[in-house]
């Protein structure tokens, strides 16, 4: 097999599109120019990539719904309704949404702690999710963890703990069962940028390639372990580089666009459902928040750079913009869906906060099945 | 019914949940191709096929997660450590992920991580530890350590079948014991067919009314040993095989204990930090009007294991060293 590296954002890549982002082109080209690698950029035209209006608006709705959750999860934070602290995904909306409504109801998901999109995404309720972030009797948890720490099982998606790369291998196990039991399924997952430094990322990724696992492993590439750089964090000019020297196929994707990130998911899920392996795709986004909430981002990040990504490369408004430009929707109705999101938001805030906290006469129930 | 040795007992166990669940699964480093650093699953991988005998690269956290992450999905995976002592590659999965997964309300993780343990001829640092110390303060584990052939056999049935994730200490010590060889109490027919060994319950190897000897895994010998020579004297030692270190068996302990009103602990591990020293605590806390003597306990140096034979003899706990504080015990 040929190793095979690409790189997809939506084409024709204008100047003006690539600003402040002129980092990924350098690096795309770089890698492009490797010899021996089959590697090319995938030409996807945005125009074949217009979706229908029924699945413009679901999507849409649950970017829009992931930027609400986020922004009064931010607020409900700062009036001392979250207890601990609190981590957001604001700049991976359409990294999570995009591939995450890929992955089918029997499917399973196995997601991060900033992939609120890809929770709500696959069916987990807002409700659910502010339950849990308040410490309250109807979080999933039932008080027992925080933040996105938690899996929905109704929905197969799985929870997660605090240690950076270890849901990798399990996420890989997760698709180990599908293989095994040959029902068709794929699981997808994610990493950072900072996950892929760790062990677990390569003995998982290493697994997978050698058992062909229906696994589809997103690097949300937000530029940011908590306060470290990619430049301190990985030497190679990509980590969708990282693929080849697993035998699988690697992208460099614009995660910003939702679109974009879609198109390569699906793909990618649907190689894994026909048995052909794993599949590594790295997403390259902005962390537009600091690393939790009780982080000075404008201590370690360049705030002008970060500017940039705010104007030119938000997902949320991309999207938007999209949307109108190839007149899918009307900016009534982008701004309707908007409105609907934080509404929804607001409303599963205050139902949670109405929901009583756990009986702390039970605190050690439930430590073994029965 | 039939005399098998612990290996056998272990294969015995394998090949029949295999037989009766093909959710069953194994893996490990060189279990298919190879049978196994100790040969436990030789013949599997010909029998049930590479998809249900995996080997796994070399990459223990690798593969205990991935094991993790089909348990989430239903399956129930066994896990094989070439030793035990190799699981601390893997003490994020285990204790941070599998073992608080079902309080956290995310569902059962039904798995069993097989750790051969134990010092066997001149292992060194890292091919004989005592692995319990490591799980033993982690809620949601279970932990057994079974000492006997029939126990291996009855024991690993019923981890493979419970909801919850057990680390299942085996004694490579005993792999290769024959049973003619192993003294009356460890001699123990194991049933041809099917059985289980619920957790949690402690078996009585030697009655006894002067002296309670608690105990498990490799040390059952020794305790019987010292048992013996302690009977020669005219003194009665209760010997006492824990079996199950979670849960265990409180009720059988403090009720030998009210009974001979002495206690001394053995086990392989070092004393520090060691679980004897929780049993010790118990004891104490729960019924110290009925004890007669302080409580006593025999482990290991209080250093790494070694490896030169003198002092690896020197490390270990020692027949002689049981005699001296049962002596000691009693007269007190």
């Amino acid at each position: 097999m040929r190793p095979e590296v690409h790189a997809a954002a939506s084409e024709p890549v204008r100047p003006e599109e690539l600003a402040g982002l002129d980092f990924y082109r350098d690096l795309a080209d770089r890698y492009l120019a490797i010899e021996g690698l089959d590697a090319r950029w995938i030409p996807i035209h945005r125009e074949g990539l217009r979706p229908g209006k029924e699945t413009a608006l679901r999507l849409h709705h649950l970017l829009s719904l992931t930027r609400a959750v986020e922004e009064v999860l931010d607020s409900a934070f700062r009036a001392g309704h979250i207890p601990g602290t609190a981590f957001f995904g604001r700049g991976n909306e359409a990294s999570s949404v995009g591939s995450a409504s890929c992955v089918r109801d029997e499917e399973w998901l196995v997601p991060m702690h900033r992939n609120c999109g890809a929770h709500l995404a696959k069916g987990h309720p807002p409700y659910s999710i502010m339950a849990h972030f308040f410490g309250r009797a109807d979080g999933p948890s039932q008080g027992r963890d925080g933040n996105l720490h938690v899996g929905y099982r109704p929905k197969k998606i799985t929870q997660l703990i605090s240690h950076i790369g270890t849901m990798l291998p399990i996420a890989a196990g997760v698709a180990w069962s599908a293989k095994v039991r040959r029902n068709g399924q794929a699981v997808l997952t994610y990493i950072g940028d900072g996950g892929t430094s760790t062990g677990d990322f390569h003995e998982a990724m290493n697994f997978a390639a050698v058992h062909r696992l229906p696994l589809v492993v997103v690097i949300d590439n937000n530029q940011y372990a908590y306060k470290t750089p990619p430049a301190d964090q990985y030497a190679c000019p990509t980590l969708a580089l990282r693929a080849p020297g697993y035998g699988v196929p690697g992208f460099l994707i614009d995660g910003t666009d939702i679109l974009v990130v879609r198109e390569v998911v699906s793909r990618a899920l649907d190689r894994a459902r026909e048995g052909g392996g794993p599949t590594l795709i790295e997403s390259v986004t902005m962390r537009l928040g600091g690393h939790s909430v009780y982080d000075r981002y404008s201590d370690y990040a360049d705030m002008e750079t970060l500017k940039l990504w705010q104007e030119e490369r938000d997902p949320v408004k991309r999207y938007d913009q999209f949307l109108v430009e190839y007149e899918v929707l009307t900016p009534g109705e982008i701004a309707a869906s908007h409105a609907r999101a934080r509404k929804e938001a607001e409303e599963a805030r205050d139902a949670a906060l109405k929901c009583p906290f756990p009986d702390p006469g039970k605190v050690a129930d439930g430590v073994f099945a029965e | 019914m039939s005399l098998i040795t612990y290996r056998e007992a272990l294969s015995a166990a394998l090949w029949e949940e295999m037989e009766r669940d093909k959710e069953v699964f194994l893996v490990g480093e060189d279990i298919g191709l190879g049978g196994g650093a100790f040969y436990v699953t030789k013949g599997f991988q010909q029998h049930f096929g590479r998809e249900r005998v995996v080997d796994a690269p070399l990459s223990e956290a690798g593969f205990t997660g991935a094991a993790i992450g089909a348990a989430l999905a239903g399956m129930r995976p066994v896990v094989e450590y070439q030793f035990a002592d190799f699981v601390t590659e893997t003490l994020k999965m285990i204790l941070d992920f599998a073992a608080g997964n079902h309080y956290r309300r995310m569902g059962p993780v039904p798995i069993v991580f097989r750790l051969p343990a134990a010092a066997l001829v001149s292992g060194g640092p890292y091919h004989s530890q005592n692995p319990e110390i490591w799980f033993f303060g982690t809620p949601g584990l279970k932990i057994v350590a079974p000492a006997t052939a029939y126990d291996a056999k009855g024991m690993l049935k019923q981890a493979i079948r419970d909801d919850n994730p057990v680390i299942f200490l085996e004694y490579k010590k005993f792999y290769s014991y024959r049973p003619e060889d192993l003294p009356a109490p460890l001699r123990i027919d194991v049933p041809g067919g099917d059985y289980t060994v619920p957790f949690g319950k402690a078996r009585l190897l030697r009655e006894g009314g002067d002296l309670t000897l608690l105990t498990f895994g490799t040390t059952v010998l020794e305790a019987l040993e010292a048992a013996q020579v302690l009977e020669g004297e005219g003194v009665s030692v209760e010997v006492i095989d824990l079996r199950t270190l979670c849960p265990y068996d409180k009720e059988a302990i403090l009720g030998s204990v009210k009974k001979t009103g002495r206690l001394l602990i053995l086990h392989e591990a070092r004393k520090r930090g060691g679980v004897g020293g929780e049993f010790a605590a118990v004891v104490a806390e729960e019924v110290f009007e009925h004890l007669d003597a302080p409580i006593r306990r025999v482990g290991a140096a209080e250093c790494p294991v070694p490896l030169s034979p003198p002092l690896e003899k020197a490390y270990l706990p020692s027949t002689a060293q049981v005699v001296e504080a049962l002596r000691e015990l009693a007269a007190f």
